[in-house]
C-alpha cells in the first residue's frame, strides 16, 4: 500500500503534472503578452513595421497627461458603482428575496425575481449600450418621462453633461452588476442555518439587526469574493464607457482601458498605450494585494 | 462535505418554510413585494424598449421616435437584420465559442484547482497570485502580441484562437474559485480512496468531480455567459464574417457616418433572445452549484 | 459516457473542424465594403457586383459586408495578414489609407490607372486623396486607392417650415443667422446638432473653413506648420454665440447624430448640418415634408472630399480582377446608376441623372470641387483627432470651455503631432 503512494513529498510532486496545461496557457496568453507589452511601452510603434526604442519617454509623457490622470480619478469613482453599490444592494436584495419573499410568496416567485434581476448580466454589452443610449439621450425616455409626469425640472443632458455623464454610466453599470452579486449572495444565504435567525427573532431582533449581525458576517466569504472580482473589473472597466459615452463629454468618463484602446487603435501610438496598460496593471495588482491582505486579516480573526 | 452542505441547504429550506410560515400576513408583505416588483420593472424596462422598437418600420421611427408604441407589428427590420448579419451563423459561432470555452475552461480550472487545492503543491500561494494576475490583465494590453502569435501559428481569424485565449483568461477565475472550494474538501474521502488503491487521476475522476459537479456546472455557465458577451478579443481576432459572433454583429447597425436605430432595436432584440432562453434553461444550475461552496 | 464526457467530445470535435481551413478549388475573389445595403452606394455596388459575377462565371466572388467599427479598429492588422481580401473599401486620409500605404501594405495602382483608362475619367483633383508618399501623407506619391464617389457637408433644411416662415435658404452667414433668429422668435430651436458625433465638428469646421485660405488648408491638412487657430477661434466664438442665443440646444452635447437627425426628420428642427451620407436614408424616410439642402455660405472651402477608396492589398491574389472591379464602378453606366440612386457620383454628368436628389447633389459637389473647394475633414491631419474634436466640442457647447481654451487645447494636440513629424 505504501508503495503505491510513495513518500508524501513524492506524492505531492505528482500533482505538478496537473498544472502543466494551465502553466502553458498562462505563459502563452498572459505572461508573454504582458512582457511584450512591457517591452513595447519603451518604444514608439504604429502597430505595423518595426518598433523604435525611445526609453522612458512614454512614461514621462504619462506624468503630464491630463487624460491619464483623469482616468485614474474616474476609476476610483467607478469603483463605487461597480463594487460598493452592487454589493450593498446585492446583500439587501438577496436577504429580502431569500428570507422574506421566499417565505411569503414561495420559492418560485423568489426565483423569478432573481432571474429577472440577473437578466442584465447576460445581455451583450453592445446591446445594453444601445438601450441605455435611448433612455439617457436628452430626447430619450428618461427626460420624456420626467416631463410627462410634470417633473420637467429633473430632465438633464444625461450623457452630454460632464456633471451627469459619469453617474449615468454608473447607473447602467449598477443595473448590470446587481444580478451577479444577487445570485452569489442568494446561494450563500442558503447555507446559513435558519435556526440562527429563529434564535435572534426570539431575542427580539428586527430584520435590520438580523441582517447586520447574522447575515453579513456569515456571508463574509461570498462578500469577499464578489468584492474582489468586481473591484478588479472596475479597474479594467472598458465596454460600458465604450458603448455609452466614448469617454466623453470632454473626457469626463475616460478610463485607463479606454485610453489604452484609443492609443492602440486610433492614434496608433501602441508604445504609449502599452505604458498606460503597464501602469494600470501595477495599480490593479497593488490594490488587489491590499485587499487580499485585508481579507486574510479579517478571516484570521474569526 | 460539499454533499453535507447541500443536504443542510435542502433541510434548511423546508425548515425555513415551516418556521417563517407562521409570520403574520398584512400590509407589510405587500409593501415589500411592491418595492421589489418596482425594482424588477425598472430593471427590465430597457428590454421592453428593445421590443417595441424592433417591430417598428424605419419611417415610423423617423417620425415618432423611440418611445412611441408601435402602430403595427412590422417584422421587416428583424428579418432584414437577420439576413444582413447572417444571424443564424452568428448564433452558431457564439454558441460554439462560448460552449467550447465553458467546457475547456472548466477542465482547465479543475486540473489547476486539483493540484492547488487537494494536491497542495509547493508554491500554491504564488500560483494563486499569478492566476489573479490573469484576471487582472486588461485585454487591450494583450491584443497585439496575441495577434502576432496567432498569425505566426496560422490561427489568426479562427475561432480556435479566440477559444484558446478566452479559455485561459476565464479559467483564471475558475481556478481561483475552485481551489478555495477544494481547499476545504474533506481529506478523509480522498485518503479513503487512496487507501483503496486509487491513484491521483482516479481520485480526481471518480471521487472529486462527482461531488464537485454542481459547482462545475455553475462555473461552466458563468464562462458561457461571459464568453458570449466578449467584445474586444473577437473584434480583433475574428476577421471573416463567417467566424464572427453575435456581439460583433451589432456593429453592422452603425456605419461610418450613420446608424440605423430601428435596425439597432432589431439587433438588440435578437441579441437578447438567445441569452434569455439560455438563462431560463440554466438558472437552476446557477443556484444549486454555488451553494456547494462558493468560497471557503 | 456521462454528459460531461459527451460535452467534451463534442467540443473537441467541433474545435478540430473549426481549425481546418477550407481550400477552394477554383479562383476565389474576395471583396469587402462597409456600405449599408440600402444606401446609395450600397445599392449601386451590389448591382455592379451582380454584373461582375455574371461576367466572371469561372470565379467565386465572395462579398463580405464589414462593419466600419472593425475596419476602424483593426484595419491595419487585417491588411498585415493573409486574411486581407483582393480589394476592399478603405477610409481615405493620412491616418487610415496613408498609414497602411506607408507600411507597404497596399498595392500601388499607377499602372492600372493608365492601362484601365481611369486617367480619362478622373481629374487631378479626384486623385489628391488617392496618392500617399512614403510617410503616409496625402497629395503626392504613388496612387494607392481610387474613389468613385464624393461627399460633402451641407445644411439640410425643411422646405415647408421655411416657406411657412417666409424664409429662403441663405446665401451669406448673416442671412443664415437671420433665418435662425426668425425661427427662434417662433419658439423653435432652429439647428439640430449631435455634438457627441460628427455633426458637431462638421459644423465647427464648416464655419472655420469660411475663414480659411489656400495656405491654411494646405498647412492644416498637410501638417506643414503649427496650427493657426484663427479660423477655429472664429468658429468657436460663433458657435458659443449661437448656443447662447438659443439657435443650438445645450442638450446637443448628449445627442448622437441619429438623435439630431431624428429631430430633423420628425419635423421638429428646421435645419440639420450633416453630410451627403444622409441622402439615402432621408430619401426613404422623410415622407411628411419637402426637404432640401443648401451649401453653407463660404468664399471657397467646404467640408467635403472625394469618397472612400477602393484599395488593393499587397498580397491580393487577383489584382487584375480588382482593377476590373474598380473600372466597373467607375464606368459611366454605374456612375449614372449611383446618381440615380441618390448618390454623389464622382464622374457623372448631372444631365444624365434623373433622380432629383442625386442630380442636385452631384451638381453641388462638382461646383465645390470645380473651384478646388474641398477642404477635407477636420479630423484628418492627426490620428485620433476625431475623438479630440468631439471631446472639446462638447466642452465648448456645454460652456465648460471658452473659445480661447478650446483653440488652445486642440492646438496643443495638433502641434504635438506636427512637431514630431
Amino acid at each position: 500500500m505504501a508503495g503505491a503512494i510513495g513518500t508524501y513529498a513524492q506524492h505531492r510532486r505528482g500533482y505538478y503534472l496537473y498544472l502543466v496545461p494551465g502553466a502553458i496557457g498562462f505563459t502563452l496568453i498572459v505572461l508573454i503578452p504582458q512582457i511584450a507589452n512591457f517591452v513595447l511601452s519603451f518604444t514608439a510603434w504604429k502597430g505595423v513595421g518595426t518598433p523604435r526604442w525611445i526609453g522612458v519617454q512614454n512614461y514621462q509623457k504619462l506624468l503630464t497627461d491630463d487624460q491619464f490622470w483623469g482616468s485614474m480619478i474616474h476609476t476610483l469613482m467607478f469603483i463605487v458603482s461597480m463594487t460598493i453599490i452592487p454589493v450593498a444592494i446585492g446583500v439587501v436584495l438577496a436577504s429580502l428575496l431569500f428570507d422574506y419573499v421566499r417565505d411569503q410568496f414561495g420559492e418560485r416567485v423568489s426565483n423569478l425575481f432573481r432571474a429577472g434581476f440577473y437578466l442584465p448580466q447576460i445581455l451583450p454589452i453592445t446591446t445594453a449600450g444601445v438601450l441605455w443610449g435611448w433612455i439617457l439621450s436628452p430626447v430619450g425616455v428618461a427626460n420624456i418621462v420626467f416631463k410627462a409626469i410634470g417633473l420637467g425640472g429633473l430632465a438633464q443632458n444625461w450623457i452630454g453633461d460632464a456633471t451627469w455623464a459619469l453617474p449615468s454610466v454608473s447607473l447602467m453599470i449598477v443595473w448590470i452588476q446587481v444580478g451577479y452579486c444577487l445570485v452569489v449572495f442568494m446561494a450563500g444565504l442558503s447555507r446559513i442555518d435558519p435556526s440562527l435567525y429563529e434564535a435572534a427573532q426570539l431575542d427580539g431582533a428586527g430584520w435590520g439587526q438580523r441582517l447586520v449581525s447574522i447575515t453579513i458576517p456569515l456571508l463574509a466569504p461570498e462578500i469577499f469574493v464578489v468584492t474582489l472580482t468586481t473591484l478588479i473589473a472596475a479597474l479594467k472597466l472598458f465596454a460600458p464607457v465604450f458603448v455609452l459615452t466614448a469617454a466623453g463629454p470632454d473626457n469626463a468618463t475616460m478610463v485607463p482601458s479606454y485610453l489604452t484602446y484609443y492609443h492602440f487603435f486610433t492614434t496608433q501610438r501602441v508604445g504609449y498605450g502599452g505604458a498606460i496598460a503597464v501602469v494600470q496593471m501595477i495599480l490593479t495588482v497593488a490594490l488587489a494585494v491590499i485587499f487580499l491582505r485585508f481579507q486574510a486579516r479579517q478571516q484570521a480573526t474569526e | 462535505m460539499a454533499d453535507a452542505v447541500l443536504d443542510i441547504a435542502d433541510r434548511s429550506a423546508s425548515k425555513t418554510a415551516a418556521v417563517h410560515g407562521r409570520r403574520q400576513r398584512g400590509v407589510g408583505r405587500w409593501l415589500v413585494l411592491g418595492v421589489v416588483v418596482l425594482g424588477l420593472l425598472a430593471t427590465l424596462f430597457p428590454f421592453f424598449l428593445a421590443i417595441i422598437n424592433a417591430i417598428k418600420t424605419s419611417a415610423e421611427y423617423a417620425s415618432t421616435g423611440p418611445l412611441a408604441l408601435p402602430r403595427s407589428i412590422d417584422l421587416v427590420q428583424l428579418q432584414k437584420y437577420w439576413d444582413l448579419s447572417d444571424f443564424g451563423r452568428k448564433l452558431l459561432n457564439s454558441a460554439i465559442i462560448s460552449g467550447c470555452v465553458a467546457v475547456f475552461g472548466v477542465i482547465l480550472s479543475t486540473l489547476n484547482a486539483y493540484a492547488i487545492g487537494i494536491g497542495k503543491v509547493r508554491g500554491s500561494r504564488v500560483i494563486l497570485v499569478l492566476l489573479l494576475l490573469g484576471i487582472m490583465v486588461p485585454q487591450e494590453s494583450i491584443v497585439y502580441p496575441i495577434y502576432y502569435m496567432a498569425k505566426a501559428v496560422g490561427i489568426y481569424d479562427t475561432q480556435l484562437a479566440v477559444i484558446i485565449v478566452l479559455t485561459v483568461l476565464q479559467s483564471a477565475f475558475g481556478t481561483y474559485l475552485l481551489s478555495s472550494v477544494l481547499g476545504s474538501f474533506p481529506r478523509e474521502i480522498i485518503e479513503a480512496a487512496e487507501i483503496d488503491g486509487a491513484n491521483r487521476w482516479q481520485v480526481l475522476w471518480r471521487v472529486v468531480i462527482p461531488i464537485l459537479r454542481p459547482t462545475l456546472m455553475v462555473i461552466g455557465t458563468f464562462f458561457f455567459i461571459w464568453t458570449w458577451n466578449e467584445f474586444l478579443i473577437p473584434l480583433v481576432m475574428l476577421v471573416s464574417n463567417n467566424n464572427q459572433t453575435v456581439t460583433l454583429a451589432m456593429g453592422l447597425t452603425r456605419g461610418q457616418n450613420l446608424s440605423d436605430p430601428v435596425l439597432q432595436a432589431a439587433a438588440s432584440l435578437l441579441g437578447i433572445a438567445p441569452t434569455v432562453i439560455f438563462f431560463l434553461i440554466f438558472q437552476r444550475t446557477l443556484t444549486r452549484g454555488i451553494v456547494a461552496g462558493a468560497v471557503k | 459516457m456521462n454528459s460531461l464526457s459527451k460535452l467534451t467530445l463534442v467540443a473537441t470535435t467541433s474545435l478540430m473542424l473549426l481549425s481546418s481551413t477550407a481550400f477552394a478549388q477554383q479562383k476565389v475573389f474576395n471583396i469587402w465594403d462597409f456600405e449599408a445595403a440600402d444606401s446609395s452606394n450600397g445599392i449601386t455596388f451590389n448591382k455592379a457586383l451582380e454584373e461582375f459575377k455574371t461576367a466572371h462565371p469561372d470565379v467565386t466572388v465572395n462579398f463580405q459586408l464589414k462593419t466600419f467599427q472593425q475596419l476602424q479598429a483593426s484595419g491595419s492588422m487585417i491588411l498585415n495578414s493573409d486574411q486581407a481580401p483582393d480589394v476592399l473599401e478603405y477610409n481615405k486620409g493620412n491616418a487610415t489609407a496613408g498609414l497602411v500605404a506607408s507600411q507597404g501594405l497596399l498595392l500601388p495602382l499607377d499602372d492600372y490607372y493608365k492601362s484601365q483608362g481611369w486617367d480619362k475619367i478622373l481629374n487631378e483633383g479626384d486623385l489628391v486623396l488617392s496618392k500617399y508618399d512614403d510617410k503616409g501623407i496625402y497629395g503626392s506619391g504613388h496612387i494607392y486607392g481610387i474613389s468613385v464617389y464624393g461627399e460633402y457637408v451641407s445644411c439640410f433644411y425643411n422646405i415647408d417650415m421655411f416657406d411657412k416662415a417666409g424664409l429662403k435658404p441663405p446665401t451669406t452667414i448673416d442671412e443664415w443667422v437671420a433665418d435662425m433668429e426668425a425661427f427662434k422668435k417662433q419658439g423653435i430651436t432652429p439647428l439640430a446638432l449631435g455634438a457627441v458625433d460628427t455633426s458637431g465638428q462638421h459644423l465647427l469646421a464648416s464655419l472655420a473653413y469660411t475663414k480659411a485660405d489656400d495656405t491654411w488648408i494646405k498647412n492644416y491638412q498637410g501638417l506643414k506648420a503649427p496650427l493657426d487657430g484663427a479660423p477655429y477661434l472664429y468658429a468657436a466664438q460663433t458657435l458659443v454665440d449661437w448656443v447662447n442665443k438659443g439657435y443650438i440646444s445645450k442638450d446637443s452635447t448628449g445627442m448622437k447624430d441619429q438623435d439630431a437627425a431624428l429631430l430633423y426628420t420628425s419635423g421638429k428642427a428646421p435645419m440639420y448640418v450633416s453630410g451627403t451620407w444622409n441622402l439615402g436614408s432621408f430619401s426613404s424616410t422623410i415622407k411628411t415634408f419637402k426637404w432640401g439642402q443648401f451649401v453653407i455660405p463660404t468664399p471657397k472651402y467646404s467640408v467635403g472630399s472625394t469618397g472612400n477608396l477602393w484599395v488593393v492589398p499587397k498580397g491580393s491574389k487577383n489584382p487584375d480582377l480588382a482593377a476590373e472591379w474598380i473600372s466597373l464602378t467607375l464606368s459611366p453606366k454605374y456612375q449614372t446608376e449611383l446618381g440615380n440612386n441618390g448618390g454623389v457620383a464622382i464622374a457623372a454628368d448631372p444631365a444624365t441623372i434623373t433622380n432629383p436628389v442625386g442630380k442636385n447633389a452631384i451638381a453641388v459637389f462638382n461646383q465645390i470641387a470645380g473651384k478646388s473647394g474641398l477642404g477635407f475633414y477636420p479630423d484628418w491631419p492627426v490620428p485620433g483627432y476625431y475623438d479630440v474634436l468631439n471631446q472639446k466640442d462638447t466642452g465648448l457647447f456645454q460652456g465648460t470651455l471658452t473659445p480661447e481654451q478650446f483653440v488652445e487645447q486642440i492646438k496643443k494636440v495638433y502641434d504635438d503631432v506636427q512637431s514630431s513629424q
